[in-house]
């Protein structure tokens, strides 16, 4: 296992050092002279002569790299040239914001797919199986980014429950209940989205589990039936639904960069695109390079629970 | 009256709805065994042998199936049982070793938990004891260094000791009839006679009735002391061992024995196969099921279903209207 894990993590490393060399790239790939591209356009010229030192703007590209990403490590990620404060403190406030919608949204979409996979798959072609068969169909086949428009129009304009702006928002450690209040909409929209692909890839295979003479087996013991669904077939066929919801979180703080700017929560989506409106590209630069880390580490840390669910996979 | 047997088995039919229409894998088996007995459920791949070890104890798959007839453990009828009643007797009366020790484990559960969990949910002991009692019937099926092997995975073993670890969860809960479906077809030549011959030893410390299912005669030849031949879902012979092998007089059972190598065979003698194949269940015709594979079949054969009859040894029956002699040439594998 700890070799498996290495590997794994040898190969992520690379992946974060190729996303590094592209965040880095990126200011060169913009128009016009990196200084400007860094202090916005009305910058003064010993700004200009400042920062050409700083970075080493002068130098061969792959140095500049290297002053740059000695830089990242030390937590520096820049200055924002609108707000004026540091890149580092601006992703400091919005990412728990990020984090907590992405938890809350797994806990309720966890919570609801596998007690109803468990159940369709225990009868499958019985009443309820069909029922939420027929309904993830049709929520799959809409794309995340209209399904999350629409329903937060619908619970927003149905309910009564308004999109709040950022300035109404308030943090956890404030005062939790008005903070999940707040959260707990555009959660619930990631949690539809998650839902649908939770519950399908559970139900087939625990149906495919259900087939296996192990099962039979279990039954021979004379256990009972929960006993069979939660002990034996709810584990050998969770690896697919770890592995969905490893894909399926990387893609959630995108789309809940959608809910966010929709609701107007302060996250790291609602920052980018205010970043990328104000052509603030420091702070674009960080949010991009803090997500794909981030990607990276969920995937790290859900192969790492597969590995514990089924001791199998790193064994061959 | 069969009160002291312990399994009665009469018209037993197991039914599958599949959608080429009705298909009865199991067709009006009636047998009963002793305590302590050993029977041998005989018959090539798909004669029934593995749906009628299952429905014997109710563990036929609970979809699109339909038992009928009646199958009595212990005096507890099993046909028309529902599932939790059934699950009183599973393991505490009747227990089974799977074919297959590869598929018949759960590979993401510690071996020693898969045999625990029989001891505390049925027998509701704790965790200590369950654990203590795990080991010791690791120690009983053999398993060298049992306390490390408790927490052994099921990948982490061989077939022949995985399959070890198959009979000490089928023994947890000390059953008094044992169903062993095929309990060495998945293993090296080399592990099956020390599994068989485990079983046996075990079969006399615990006093448990045993029915062994093979497609290899060579497997019950020795160990049982009744044997039913299955074809095509049907009984089609039944007697003691000696009488099946020295006396049988069902040209399919001669078939049967004629196609297992012998240590008294010359080096590259060719074994006799059956000819043809065994019938699709789905259009049987009413005549003997093997009729269009028998070269004493008549017309008689293809058209009426013998039924089960009395040969000249008590106990002995046969289904066959063309019968061999009685004094048919003895073949002992």
């Amino acid at each position: 296992m700890l070799r498996y894990l290495t590997k794994r993590l040898m190969l992520l490393v690379g992946i974060v050092f190729v996303i590094s060399v592209g965040s880095f790239y990126l200011i060169h790939l913009l128009p016009g002279n990196p200084a400007t591209v860094i202090l916005g356009f009305g910058a003064t010229p010993e700004a200009k002569a400042i920062l050409y030192k700083q970075l080493g703007l002068s130098k061969p590209i792959y140095l500049q790299y290297f002053v740059w990403l000695g830089n990242i490590m030390r937590g520096n990620l820049g200055i924002s040239f609108i707000s004026q404060t540091t890149v580092a403190s601006v992703i400091r406030s919005a990412l728990p914001i990020d984090a907590e919608i992405i938890v809350i949204s797994q806990i309720m979409a966890f919570a609801a797919a596998i007690p109803t996979a468990m159940r369709s798959a225990r009868k499958p072609d019985g009443i309820l199986d069909r029922v939420l068969g027929a309904t993830s169909f049709t929520l799959l086949s809409i794309p995340p980014y209209i399904l999350i428009v629409v329903l937060v129009l619908f619970i927003s304009l149905k309910l009564g429950v308004s999109a709040t702006g950022p300035s109404a928002y308030v943090p956890f450690a404030t005062d939790w209940i008005t903070n999940l209040e707040s959260l707990s909409l555009p959660a619930f929209t990631l949690a539809t989205v998650s839902y649908v692909i939770y519950y399908r890839v559970l139900r087939s295979d625990l149906i495919a589990t259900l087939q296996e003479e192990f099962i039979t087996m279990a039954r021979s013991k004379g256990i009972s039936q929960r006993r069979i669904m939660w002990r034996h077939a709810f584990r050998p066929s969770s690896v697919a639904l770890l592995g969905a919801a490893s894909v399926n979180i990387g893609s959630l703080l995108a789309a809940g960069f959608v809910v966010q700017y929709l609701l107007q929560i302060p996250g790291l989506g609602y920052t980018l695109i205010l970043a990328i409106n104000e052509s603030d590209f420091l702070v674009v630069q960080g949010i991009v390079l803090t997500v794909s880390v981030l990607v990276v580490a969920i995937n790290f840390f859900f192969d790492f629970v597969i590995n514990i669910v089924d001791p199998r996979i790193s064994r061959e | 009256m069969s009160d002291d047997k312990l399994l009665v088995v009469k018209d037993l039919t197991t039914t599958f709805a599949t959608a080429g229409g009705d298909l009865a894998a199991v067709a009006g088996v009636s047998f009963d065994l002793e305590r302590n007995e050993t029977l041998g459920i005989v018959g090539e791949s798909g004669s029934g042998k593995t749906v009628l070890s299952r429905t014997i104890m109710g563990l036929q798959p609970r979809v699109n199936t339909t038992v009928t007839g009646s199958s009595i453990i212990d005096g507890f009828e099993v046909v028309g049982a529902s599932e939790n009643e059934k699950r009183t007797i599973w393991g505490t009366e009747v227990a089974m070793v799977f074919q297959d020790p590869m598929t018949s484990l759960n590979p993401v559960m510690r071996i020693g938990k898969q045999i625990d969990e029989a001891l505390r949910v049925r027998l509701g002991m704790n965790r200590k004891d369950a654990k203590a009692r795990a080991i010791e019937l690791l120690e009983l099926v053999g398993i060298p260094s049992p306390v490390q092997r408790y927490n052994a995975y099921p990948g982490q073993l061989s077939g022949g000791m995985r399959q070890r670890v198959v009979i000490a969860i089928a023994l947890a809960c000390s059953p008094k009839l044992l169903m062993a479906d095929e309990p060495t077809t998945g293993l090296d030549v080399t592990i099956q006679a020390q599994i068989l011959n485990l079983l046996d030893e075990l079969k006399e410390r615990l006093e448990m009735s045993v029915i062994l299912v093979t497609h290899d005669l060579g497997v019950v030849a020795t160990r049982t002391s009744r044997i039913v031949v299955m074809y095509a879902g049907r009984i089609v012979e039944t007697g003691t061992t000696r009488d099946v092998f020295y006396h049988h007089r069902m040209p399919y059972t001669r078939a049967l024995l004629e196609s297992s190598p012998k240590v008294s065979n010359k080096s590259h003698t060719r074994l006799i196969t059956i000819p043809g194949r065994p019938p699709n269940l789905l259009n049987l015709s009413d005549g003997c099921s093997f009729a269009p594979r028998c070269k004493y079949a008549t017309d008689q054969c293809h058209l009426v279903r013998p039924e089960l009859q009395p040969s000249v040894e008590p106990g002995h029956s046969f289904a066959c209207w063309n019968p061999l002699p009685v004094n048919a040439e003895a073949t002992l594998p």
